[in-house]
């Protein structure tokens, strides 16, 4: 990061610049803040692709520079790849911005070359059975578009048509071309001025969201609940020592459209015809048959008889550093309290809440589609964001593993997918489904009025489940209730029970 | 400008300060004690217990030989006296391609060499932008890194600090004492993953059943887990945005209506006395094991013997129509995996290969089948092929239309105002039914006679019943859609069973 600023490009641009206008060239930022935010089309369930980051982030950073006096450009090297350059906000410029420009004019072999046309360069040809190397003058004619064509001191000739290794060396940068996208503006000062300045942009390549770890009690009805803020740069730009802070809402975006990464036209080089007799050979592509698997080794399971069980894990370690809360309008705002350095290329993860004792039920439940065979049911964790839960603060989206706390090792059961919660709100979330518990619904005869079926439940568990059924639709029946819009059949089935339950639909 | 060169000089000797990560010796793994819990839907979860040295206060401390495929955001680490500060997960890989980006600005050495002579030289270049090829600044001149295609080595002076061999995961910790203490970092990855295999051998003529169950385990994780204490856990844990996991195997019984292809025919609720942690079961390893990378592991759990089992063909017709051609019945094995007679074990989701002794006693594949996590209890059938010598052919024999007599109002309207007042209107509709007489052909051309289930489908039409009517085999309403009838058919013998029925379309 550092190193790459140590020798600003500018510098060997600044002498070929014409006109009074002096480049400086600002290679770092001073200080920097980084806001995350959320990638507004990402649900809770899917997760970051840590190669395409589509959430983005403010970034501010204070620069300290010296101006000349009269009219200076002042390039900002050093900021994030995936910059919005109409979002960039610079402040501190004791004269204000004349205008602010963002070159994307990349210099690239193509660029270089397209460039020079008219100008005189060096043609440099190698014999390689020899080792002689020739260096002649030469005047660009043509273009990439199509091919290169030369004036020389013998006339007109195309490059690489020779059947020698050749190449241009040119004097200089063509003027306007920069190694990376940069963003600079153009200032007045009647004296020189050193200031602070302040750049604010926005930036694509950052995502975040909270993942929650939460150890389910051996009686099933608490939880201890631990989240992470967990936020990724895939950004080429390094923030050292930054402010961060990540957002929880849905601040709106209109134009939420992604730039595509800038083309650089490569330098493809057409001849005139040139085929030879050996120019028909096939490749052979080879074929991957795969590894043969090692079948050879074969151990044995124990059995155990009955449940066996260690001592409970020991609880999460306490966090040394854990992002504050704060609200930001109708935003929830997560702060760092320490400045951390957000890497290019990195997912960091720091403490962001730990709550203890939390009430939950877990419920089996299934969803009444039509006849059919013996389906599994899904796991659901039901809790309420209220303080006499346990629980009772802000919970930003993300995803939440379900350990099971009751064996001699943490066990997975499975994990799910919260939405923001508000305090007050109930949280359900889905934790895959229950292979041992099973429903099936038949259909027993027809009325004039619908259909009427029965729902059997059977349980393997050696305890009392909560089981629901929801309907699709209207149906009656002994018992149902409406719950969130649907009619729903909540039942308790016995341990090594089965159910059967009327209906009609 | 000069102060700024000076920061930055300043910078890029503070970044190299810090010491490169500490690399073992090749072939040694750091992992400490290993636990692995493998689920099987290619999704594990690794506790690995090192021993580590830790300074007091905060230190940075990096894990390698963790699975490559680590999901980093599920990392916990926990120790005494320890806590966390931040994680973090770096994944901006060393390539020729990103050391030459984080070179843009700095100086590099290149090395010429001389095609005919070999003659080295040696010269310093600055990178000045690379978009598509490398721009070089070498003197006062530019080129484009081996654009003649002359042999030119480019050498580094340093490896940035962020570029990394591979994904790195390091946690921050604060730690209240310097000493040396175990700590435990745990990990979900996919790429290790289980399925069960199944050995069924059916003695037809005692109707018993052996049944061996074989895990297999394989790891693609691009790690060796060395002297790892395993346990297999078998239930569906669904992951939510889990690229690398598959769903759970219960696709096997997720075939719409179609009973006979359903592997669990009656759910069970018993359970086996093999260790249970909520919905799951858990096979655990009797001795410690490596699981190399792309190693295939099979072990054995399960070795029922003699458990009551009966052949059975099966013979759907999806609904009232004649077939082309004779098709073969189902042949189907039925078993229990109950206490009383049956296996005596629940069955985690695998295939079941099914051998039969040939006339040598040599046992013989004739045919295997998927099936989901079944529990303990349950009524099991498995289809393993279609029968050579016992078909079935249905055919419509007749099909009338039958105008009763009976009118069914299906509307009334009232028009009001016009001369009269208000005037009533009724639509009447006449109702039609049709009846169909259908007939199969049973065939069998085995020299011993057979029951064929054979079930007729496709008779519920909605809002009105079905009536059969004329059967030769009294049929057994199955659901309101479905009516079975168990025909024998003699050895070598042919049977046609006739049946009327009355439907509304």
């Amino acid at each position: 990061m550092a190193w790459r600023r140590a020798f600003a490009v500018a510098l060997a641009l600044a002498g070929t610049a014409a006109g009074a206008q002096r480049i400086v060239t600002s290679s770092a930022p001073d200080k920097v803040a980084v806001t995350i935010y959320r990638d507004p089309s990402r649900s809770a369930e899917r997760k970051m692709d840590l190669s395409w980051l589509n959430g983005y982030a403010l970034i501010s950073e204070t620069r300290h520079v010296r101006l000349p006096a009269g009219e200076s450009a002042l390039r900002f090297e050093g900021v994030a790849g995936g910059i919005l350059p109409q979002s960039a906000i610079v402040a501190g410029l004791p004269n204000g911005v004349v205008e602010k420009n963002l070159d994307a004019e990349l210099l690239s072999p193509g660029n270089l070359l397209d460039r020079s046309i008219g100008r005189r360069v060096h043609l440099r040809r190698t014999w390689t059975k020899s080792g002689r190397t020739v260096e002649e003058d030469a005047v660009i004619r043509s273009g990439l578009d199509g091919a290169v064509v030369l004036q020389t001191a013998q006339g007109y000739e195309a490059l690489r048509c020779t059947g020698l290794n050749e190449t241009i060396v040119y004097d200089r940068v063509p003027e306007g071309l920069s190694a990376k996208p940069t963003l600079s503006v153009r200032t007045r000062s009647p004296a020189p001025v050193e200031a602070d300045v302040t750049l604010s942009y926005l930036s694509w390549d950052f995502d975040w969201q909270a993942d929650y770890v939460a150890t389910l009690s051996p009686s099933e009805d608490r939880l201890d609940l631990f989240a992470w803020v967990t936020l990724a740069n895939s950004d080429e730009t390094s923030f050292v020592h930054a402010d961060t802070q990540t957002i929880a809402g849905h601040p709106n975006r209109s134009d939420y459209e992604r730039p595509y990464p800038e083309f650089t036209r490569p330098l493809q080089l057409r001849c005139w015809p040139s085929d030879t007799t050996a120019a028909a050979i096939d490749a052979i592509e080879a074929e991957d048959i795969g590894f043969l698997p090692d079948r050879n080794i074969r151990d044995s399971l124990r059995r155990l008889p009955g449940v066996a069980m260690a001592a409970p894990p020991p609880p999460p370690p306490p966090p040394g550093m854990q992002a504050q809360q704060e609200n930001l309008g109708d935003l929830k705002l997560y702060r760092i309290p320490e400045p951390v350095t957000v890497a290019a290329n990195s997912q960091k993860q720091v403490a962001m809440l730990h709550r203890a004792g939390v009430k939950v039920r877990l419920v089996y439940r299934s969803d009444v589609a039509g006849a059919g065979g013996w389906l599994p049911v899904s796991r659901v964790l039901r809790m309420r964001n209220r303080a006499a839960d346990g629980l009772g603060l802000p919970l930003p989206g993300g995803t939440i593993m379900l350990f099971a706390g009751d064996a001699g090792r943490p066990l997975l059961l499975g994990s799910g997918a919260l939405e923001d919660k508000a305090v007050g709100e109930e949280a359900e979330v889905t934790i895959g489904s229950a292979s041992g518990i099973r429903t099936r619904m038949v259909v027993i005869g027809r009325t004039p009025r619908g259909v009427s079926g029965a729902l059997i439940v059977t349980s393997d568990r050696d305890r009392p489940i909560f089981y629901e059924a929801r309907f699709a639709g209207r149906a009656a029946g002994k018992g149902l209730i409406r719950r969130d819009g649907r009619l729903v059949w909540a039942t308790t089935v016995p341990a090594h029970g089965r159910i059967l339950y009327r209906f009609t639909l | 400008m000069r102060q700024l060169a000076l920061l930055s000089a300043l910078a890029a000797t503070s970044a190299f300060a810090q010491p490169p990560a500490a690399i073992l010796p090749s072939g040694q793994s750091a992992q400490g004690d290993v636990s692995v819990t493998i689920y099987n839907n290619n999704l594990a979860l690794v506790q690995d217990r090192r021993t580590l040295a830790i300074p007091a206060h905060r230190s940075r401390q990096e894990f390698p030989d963790v699975s490559a495929q680590i999901r980093p955001e599920t990392v916990t680490l926990s120790g005494p006296g320890i806590a966390i500060v931040e994680q973090n997960f770096d994944f901006d890989l060393l390539s020729p391609s990103a050391l030459m980006q984080k070179a843009i600005g700095e100086t590099i050495t290149l090395v010429r060499t001389n095609p005919a002579t070999g003659q080295e030289t040696r010269e310093q270049a600055k990178v000045l932008a690379v978009n598509g090829g490398t721009v070089l600044q070498i003197g006062d001149r530019i080129e484009v890194l081996r654009d003649d295609g002359l042999p030119v080595r480019v050498i580094f002076d340093r490896v940035p600090e962020n570029l990394r061999a591979r994904p790195t995961l390091s946690v921050t910790i604060d730690s209240t004492s310097a000493d040396t203490r175990p700590l435990t970092l745990s990990y979900l990855t996919p790429g290790l993953g289980w399925k069960a295999d199944y050995v069924a051998l059916f003695d037809e003529g005692a109707g018993r059943i052996d049944l061996q169950g074989w895990v297999t385990l394989t790891n693609t994780t691009g790690t060796n887990f060395v002297n790892a204490d395993t346990l297999l856990v078998a239930g569906a844990v669904a992951i939510s945005g889990n690229n690398g996991g598959n769903s759970d195997n219960d696709n096997a019984d997720d075939d719409g209506d179609n009973d006979n292809r359903r592997t669990i025919r009656n759910a069970g609720t018993q359970s086996s006395g093999r260790e249970r942690v909520g919905d799951f079961y858990l096979y655990p390893l009797a001795e410690r094991t490596t699981i190399a990378n792309n190693q295939t592991k099979q072990v054995s759990f399960l070795d029922a013997r003699g458990a009551a089992a009966a052949k059975a063909y099966e013979y759907r017709v999806g609904w009232l129509a004649t077939a082309d051609e004779a098709a073969s019945a189902d042949t189907v094995l039925k078993f229990s995996n109950g206490s009383g007679g049956g296996l005596g074990d629940q069955l985690p989701a695998g295939t079941v290969r099914v051998y039969v002794k040939d006339a040598r006693g040599a046992p013989q594949f004739i045919g295997e089948s998927a099936i989901p996590h079944t529990p303990m209890g349950s009524s099991i059938a498995i289809r393993t092929g279609a029968a050579f010598d016992v078909k079935v052919r249905p055919e419509v024999v007749k099909r009338d239309k039958i105008e009763s007599d009976e009118w069914e109002r299906t509307a009334r309207y009232r028009i009001s105002g016009g001369r009269g007042g208000n005037e009533t209107v009724q639509v009447d509709r006449n109702v039609t039914y049709y009846r169909t007489t259908m007939a199969y052909t049973l065939t069998n051309a085995r020299p011993a006679p057979v029951t064929v289930d054979l079930v007729q489908a496709g008779l519920d039409r909605g809002f009105h019943d079905t009536r059969a009517l004329d059967e030769t085999v009294p049929g057994e309403q199955k659901s309101l859609d479905e009516r079975l009838y168990h025909v024998t058919v003699p050895a070598n013998g042919r049977v046609v069973v006739n049946a009327t029925f009355e439907t509304r379309y």
